[in-house]
């Protein structure tokens, strides 16, 4: 039975995520009083980009053909982890929060070596930035994790699942971990996924010799990525338990908020984006070390017990 | 009368450490040696390595602190000579003076602790410094914990005293240089072990702080470097700063919950460290011996002039790639189980403890992680600049699969990356006990169930991490990817060149060079690494110019603000000495003359 | 006895620090040494010790025929100007020496009961032979003259131990016999060494060698 409801969320994590991806996309846009495209517009990508063919660098090695699945593996081990549909089950017992680092970490490291592969300039580029932000970003989620844990005793990713309280401490975690998705998504002020200018791209410059299917399979890992890191804020911050079944109008309304609560992190993240300009990467360190002394801010206050 | 070994559990730890990374390595130079140098050479080179292995062995099963010490000294010279083993080289014999000057001193500490141990007990027996170790007055205990920090420190490359580190270990064969990095410097980790918490029973909290903030420092100063380095076994090296860090955040830990009262907790963390240590035995052995299949391979280890080894070298590769993934602490390899084991031995630490010691936990946590973020950018630079793209150089191009003896001994150690990564529960087993004996801990409330475990009195939620089914996950998970890629459909691949803007010669000119890729890091870390560059435009005429100089250098902070004041003052006095020696005998015979006169004179005081 | 052995050997050694050339170094060497034999034969003779007769006749054919021969060789394959070089002239050197015998017999005086006149002049000449051999050694310019010293120092080192404590164990004697040829023959060979590569044995020049 667990296994199946992890495969289950994991089955949602892949149908969803694009579509959070088009929604902050979409809100952005509406905010800078643009049209923007459609919703559904990953989903649109994700099919043209799966029936299409595929160029591969004829410098490329074996590493850049193998780095979409380990990839997207390490994408969705790491979504197993997370307390979406679960709060308890064999996924659990795969690792804590602490092992979401390393199993990030695993799909990174493979990107950036294929984005090194093709010989190509940019890839090089794109490579060494996202290491770059990448080591500044860990502190800030250790840190994070530390006062989370403070908190509970444990870092078993299981043990947040339930209702707790909300203390000062969990929402400067939160605001830590926020500036830390930020990075992590590629988005402004850090990166800008819109563009593919060799100046300002980090994430893009990384993918930019991928086409086909392998594209489509690394865009995937990249929305489901986005989602866990959602759904652990949305946990954190706006703790929710188990839903009650039986009642149709309770559950109705923990549906609700339970959709609600990534819909409202999901329109700040678009807030955030559509209001500040792109960094410089070098301002990128100052950046992360305002989240670091956010999640250390949280620590203190985890430690005095508030 | 106790025998002149000891074979408890630690003792025989770290024989098998020594053995499961001399064993290839030997295997391994087999192949390397070949075509090299004389006969002779070759033969003294084999005998020296088995003195050597045999020395290591002696260090950590003696069970007296005279033979320690005999030991240790034929381990610090026979080591010496492996490094000078190439002594037509200038580096070689500059490198070796270092060390051996460097080793001196620190052994020098040692026998100071030694002395002092042995005048407490009344024999140079472990036995007997341990009993008299209880009842010795504090302040002698600080004092001998201080000497055997810089003892030991030195002989493992603690920051600041790691200086000889990355000159000897790249300048020794790379058999050697597996040997030394991955063997010898544990057994100053040994000496930790052995003489702070085995003996004297490491009761003081600040011994524990001062080691972890140390070690911190250690472990960022080590990848700090490594990133700036592009000499591959150089680089190498500088990360066996970072992993003794690491392993000592461990060993720091346990004698810290030792002197608050947590057995368990220091159990665990001993593990952790003893774990990480096995691991870095491991995949800091595969490493150097891939860096020594490259330099074979192409004669250079300048990754600037390396690149697509991929496809000359691929098993190499392979190799290097697990390696380079361990030391990064991916899943599911063994860095990274280790790595974890010490990240969780901070927080469930800091569960127990109160008020600033928490924060100082979380501090050093933190700082781990950002090592590990920089460890991983690092090894993406060693591997991706050496192994992927197209070669930057001729000798690159050339470059061949090494030999059968060779890859034998890379296999070996790249197996063992995996199998310590998947069998976490079955090694942690192991070494509780070996924990256990030197933290003086029964382990029986230490409880590992079937892949995952918990450490039973400390965490009622338990807290799980099973690389096995990691692993499964993950290959599960990737397969399923690769049966969606393969789908029915237009999925035909068409090879062609890399986009090139429209530019038509796109070659290993245009590829990011190493330097390029460690810029944001020197960048970020100007403050320390003090960078500075040279640039220069040759021109044809005002309006061509023909080609551009750019040189960008690293201030060595270490060299320049630490050592060379302190050499520049040695050297002072030795010139200032200098003008009392003219050169005249008779002046020398003179001096003698006046010399025994004086010291009649001040015998007959005394008379 | 003892009085004229001790005369002799002090009249040797007044003769060798006023000496300016070396052969006259080398022939009071010889006369110095075959009054220690002398001295020992003696000894050897009222004692009826074996030992004793060994070591002198060891002093005899070492030190009054080998040692000087070595030497004499040594000055003429070198065919150097036999000056000796002096650093203070040998009127000053005499003033010096008588200097260096005073202070000896204080010395001595310090050293040994005053009672016993004769172990007191004894100690004051073994003390005065020592002195006046790093005399030699330091105010001589050529390496010669070092090597000379040095004997001289045994000498006087000889008769201390012969004379005041009845001789030193046997083998030690022996060895130190042999160390001294040995060194002598050494010394002898670099010195023709020194000559071949810098045209000279002046040591004071040596220190040009110096960094």
């Amino acid at each position: 039975m667990d296994i199946l409801i992890t495969i289950a969320q994991l089955i949602v994590f892949i149908v969803v995520s694009p579509f959070i991806s088009g929604l902050i996309s979409k809100i952005k846009n509406n905010i800078r009083m643009r049209k923007g495209q459609s919703i559904f517009q990953p989903y649109y990508n994700f099919f043209k980009l799966f029936a299409k063919g595929e160029v591969v660098s004829q410098t490329a090695s074996w590493i850049f053909k193998v780095t979409p699945f380990v990839v997207i593996a390490s994408s969705l081990a790491a979504a197993s982890l997370v307390p979406a549909l679960i709060t308890s089950g064999p996924s659990f017992f795969l690792g804590d929060f602490l092992a979401l680092i390393f199993i990030l970490a695993l799909g990174r490291f493979f990107m950036a070596l294929a984005a090194l592969d093709t010989g190509s300039a940019f890839g090089g580029m794109g490579s060494s930035r996202e290491m770059f932000i990448s080591s500044l970003v860990e502190p800030a989620v250790c840190l994070v994790i530390f006062a989370v844990s403070l908190q509970f005793g444990t870092t078993n990713i299981a043990s947040f699942s339930h209702i707790h309280m909300v203390s000062i401490s969990s929402l400067a975690a939160v605001a830590a971990l926020f500036f830390v998705v930020i990075a992590e998504t590629s988005r402004i002020p850090v990166d800008n996924q819109e563009t593919h200018l060799e100046l300002t791209m980090v994430h893009e410059a990384m993918v930019l010799e991928y086409s086909g299917r392998s594209l489509a399979l690394i865009e995937l890992a990249s929305y489901i990525k986005q989602m866990m890191w959602f759904f652990l804020i949305a946990q954190i911050i706006f703790p929710i338990a188990l839903p009650i079944f039986g009642n149709g109008g309770q559950f109705f309304y923990w549906f609700l908020w339970y959709l609600a609560r990534i819909l409202i992190i999901a329109i700040a993240m678009a807030v955030v984006e559509a209001s500040v300009a792109k960094m410089r990467l070098f301002r990128v360190a100052d950046f992360l070390g305002f989240a670091v002394v956010l999640a250390m801010v949280a620590t203190v206050c985890a430690i005095l017990g508030v | 009368m106790p025998g002149l070994f000891l074979f408890d559990p630690l003792s025989i730890f770290f024989i098998f450490v020594i053995a499961i990374v001399s064993l290839p390595s030997a295997v391994y130079s087999v192949g390397y040696l070949k075509g090299g140098g004389s006969r002779f050479a070759t033969t003294l080179s084999w005998i020296l390595l088995c003195l050597f292995v045999a020395s290591m062995g002696l260090v950590v099963t003696v069970n007296n602190v005279i033979a320690f010490l005999v030991a240790w000294e034929i381990m610090s010279l026979v080591s010496y000579f492996l490094v000078i083993a190439d002594a037509k080289h200038e580096r070689s014999v500059q490198a070796g003076t270092i060390y051996i000057i460097m080793t001196h001193i620190g052994t020098a500490f040692l026998v100071a602790a030694f002395m002092i141990m042995a005048k407490y007990a009344g024999s140079f027996n472990f036995a007997a410094i341990k009993s008299a170790c209880l009842v010795m007055p504090p302040q002698i205990k600080n004092i001998i914990f201080l000497l055997l920090l810089v003892g030991f420190g030195t002989k493992a490359g603690i920051v600041p005293l790691h200086i000889w580190l990355p000159y000897a270990h790249p300048q020794a064969p790379s058999h050697i240089s597996s040997i030394m990095s991955g063997v010898m410097i544990k057994t100053a980790i040994y000496g930790i072990i052995r003489f702070v918490i085995y003996l004297l029973s490491a009761d003081t909290a600040w011994w524990g702080i001062l080691i972890l903030i140390l070690a911190i420092i250690s472990c960022l100063v080590g990848v700090i470097y490594a990133l700036m380095e592009h000499d591959l076994k150089r680089l190498l090296a500088y990360h066996s700063v970072e992993n003794i860090g690491i392993i000592l955040l461990g060993v720091g830990l346990s004698m810290f919950f030792l002197s608050i009262h947590l057995p368990y907790l220091a159990v665990f963390s001993l593990i952790a460290g003893l774990y990480h240590l096995v691991n870095h035995a491991i995949f800091k052995g595969l490493l150097f011996l891939c860096a020594g299949s490259v330099y074979k391979a192409t004669g250079t280890r300048d990754i600037e002039k390396l690149g697509g080894l991929i496809k000359k070298m691929p098993q190499t590769a392979v190799c290097f790639l697990l390696g380079a993934m361990a030391i990064s602490a991916l899943p599911p390899l063994n860095g990274f189980v280790s790595e974890w084991l010490t990240l969780q031995a901070f927080f469930l630490g800091a569960f127990k403890v109160t008020g600033v010691s928490r924060l100082f936990l979380g501090v050093c946590a933190a700082l781990l992680a950002l090592t590990g973020g920089l460890a991983a950018a690092c090894f993406v630079k060693a591997f991706g600049i050496t192994f992927l793209a197209q070669s930057r150089s001729r000798h690159a191009e050339e470059a061949k699969e090494v030999s059968l003896s060779m890859k034998v001994g890379m296999y070996f150690l790249s197996f063992l990356t995996v199998a310590f990564g998947l069998a976490a529960v079955p090694v942690m087993r192991l070494l509780a006990k070996v924990a256990g004996t030197a933290t003086d801990v029964d382990t029986k409330g230490v409880i590992f169930s079937l892949n995952n475990f918990i450490v039973n009195p400390l965490a009622e939620k338990g807290i799980y991490l099973s690389p096995l089914w990691l692993a499964l996950v993950l290959l599960i998970l990737g397969a399923i990817a690769f049966a969606l890629f393969l789908l029915p459909g237009r999925r035909k691949a068409v090879s062609y060149s890399t986009w090139d803007c429209g530019y038509y010669q796109l070659d290993a000119r245009n590829e990011y060079t190493a330097t390029a890729f460690s810029k944001p890091f020197r960048i970020a870390f100007s403050f320390f690494l003090l960078p500075y560059r040279r640039t220069q435009k040759i021109r044809e005429s005002f309006y061509h110019v023909k080609s551009f100089v750019y040189e960008t250098h690293t201030t060595p902070v270490f060299r320049k603000y630490g050592y060379a004041p302190v050499l520049a003052l040695v050297f002072g006095i030795a010139k200032s000495m200098r003008r009392i020696q003219p050169g005249s005998i008779h002046l020398y015979l003179s001096y003698i003359f006046v010399t025994v006169i004086l010291l009649i004179l001040f015998m007959g005081r005394f008379h | 006895m003892q009085g004229i052995v001790l005369f002799g050997v002090l009249a040797c050694t007044y003769l060798m620090v006023i000496a300016k050339r070396m052969p006259a170094l080398i022939r009071n060497f010889r006369y110095q040494s075959f009054f220690l034999f002398l001295a020992t034969f003696v000894t050897a003779f009222q004692e009826r010790q074996i030992d004793l007769y060994i070591i002198a006749g060891l002093l005899f054919v070492l030190k009054v025929i080998a040692i000087p021969y070595v030497l004499y060789r040594v000055i003429k394959r070198t065919k150097v100007n036999e000056d000796l070089g002096l650093f203070v002239n040998a009127q000053l050197s005499l003033l010096s020496a008588l200097g260096l015998t005073y202070l000896s017999w204080i010395l001595a005086r310090h050293l040994v009961a005053p009672v016993d006149r004769v172990e007191v002049s004894t100690f004051t000449v073994a003390l005065f032979m020592v002195s006046t051999g790093i005399f030699l050694m330091i105010l001589r310019m050529t390496a010669l003259a070092q090597i000379i010293g040095l004997l001289v120092m045994e000498n006087g080192l000889f008769l201390l131990a012969s004379m005041v404590s009845g001789g030193m164990p046997f083998f030690v004697e022996i060895a130190i016999f042999f160390d001294v040829f040995v060194s002598v023959v050494i010394m002898g060979f670099f010195l023709y060494r020194i000559n071949k590569l810098f045209t000279h044995i002046d040591v004071n020049k040596l220190s040009r060698l110096k960094g």
